[in-house]
């Protein structure tokens, strides 16, 4: 047995070096493409397809024998992804579902935050633009937002998803929501000062130090407030968190 | 991938149970060492396909008959190690009964059989 693989050992040398590490990692990222595989799944099915490779190569076997061996027996990733969602349908819809809307409030935050910008930004660079962009209903924000969105649903941007601070754990992304809410509701003082100059008063008067518009965003800002508190409690309510209990390297 | 040549699918699904809630009632353990014990002991005829088994262990976690926790083992390398609560003991329990209430009655039926032919 041991003289058998030593041999065939020597021609696959030969042909190619067959590397263990590359191949785990192609083999992680094949289960990685599984969408019904949480994280914690993954790092338990890669706990076993190493403890399967000891095994083999304990009883003489080469790396690639022993890894080819060891991939069958744990299955084909598309096949465990399929069994891990029949065992837990309800699971992956709340998860769906959670993803679901977290996106609805980021996407409108987002939305919100470029519509004011990008009116900002063409009042004082294109007025022209300005009026016209006003006047269609702020849709070219919205349809940034949307393509991102799409972007991000097809995954164009897997990799660069990886970097991103905010995915990291339910503390990052809270405060992720937090601070777009914040950035929101400067947008709404904003409004608030609007509005004060839209009811008569002359736009010179109504600076930062002139202070009663600031009453109006009281208003404002309790309107707005009820908008994100809901969605606030529901994001740490209803957090996946079995998904960052894991240790990086299982 | 599926060996069920021994035993039917439904069967396997149904045995699974009392078979992991057994294994666990005798000491914590981890995916890989659960099927190696479960083939071991049925001599190779109850044959798991290794990626059934989570699946089946995470429902029962979700049951609240088992849990489960990230430890370090001897050699270092760190696992997912399920151990059973009161909860499965009682589950088990009573699938114990149902078991050996199915593996007496047959027991006799083909006891008697043989002698009848």
């Amino acid at each position: 047995m041991a003289g058998r693989s030593q041999h065939t050992g020597q021609i696959m040398e030969n042909q190619t070096r067959f590397d263990l590490n590359a191949a785990i990692e192609t083999w992680r990222n094949e289960l990685a493409a599984q969408p019904n595989l949480a994280s914690d799944d993954r790092r338990e099915l890669e706990t076993h397809l190493r403890d399967a490779l000891a095994s083999f190569q304990q009883r003489g076997l080469n790396d690639e024998e022993s890894f080819w061996l060891a991939r069958r027996r744990v299955g084909q990733p598309r096949q465990l992804g399929e069994e891990f969602v029949k065992a837990d349908l309800a699971k992956a819809w709340r998860e769906r579902i959670f993803w679901m809307a977290l996106g609805i409030i980021v996407f409108w935050e987002l939305t919100q935050i470029l519509t004011f910008a990008a009116g900002i930004t063409l009042y004082y660079l294109f007025p022209s633009l300005h009026e016209l962009y006003i006047k269609s209903g702020f849709w070219p924000t919205d349809a940034v937002v949307l393509i991102i969105g799409i972007g991000l649903a097809r995954g164009s941007y897997a990799q660069s998803m990886k970097l991103m601070w905010f995915l990291k754990n339910r503390f990052h992304l809270v405060s992720f929501v937090v601070i777009l809410a914040l950035l929101l509701s400067l947008t709404q003082t904003e409004f608030a000062r609007e509005s004060f100059v839209l009811n008569g008063h002359h736009p010179s008067v109504v600076t930062w130090a002139w202070a009663p518009w600031l009453e109006n965003v009281g208003y404002f800002l309790s309107v707005y407030l009820a908008h994100i508190v809901a969605p606030l409690i529901f994001l740490v309510l209803f957090f996946p968190t079995h998904n960052w209990k894991t240790p990086r390297h299982a | 991938m599926y060996k069920t040549a021994m035993l039917t699918k439904d069967l396997v699904a149904a045995s699974s149970k009392p078979l992991l809630l057994s294994i666990l009632a005798d000491g914590e353990s981890y995916g890989y060492e659960i099927i190696q014990k479960v083939r071991e002991l049925s001599g190779g005829e109850i044959e798991w396909s290794d990626g059934m088994l989570y699946p089946v262990l995470h429902r029962l976690e979700r049951d609240g008959l088992i849990e489960s926790e990230w430890k370090k083992s001897d050699t270092g390398r760190e696992r997912k190690y399920y151990f059973i609560n009161s909860g499965g003991r009682k589950a088990l329990k009573s699938e114990r009964q149902q078991w050996l209430a199915v593996h007496n009655t047959l027991g006799k039926l083909w006891k008697i059989k043989p002698a009848l032919t």
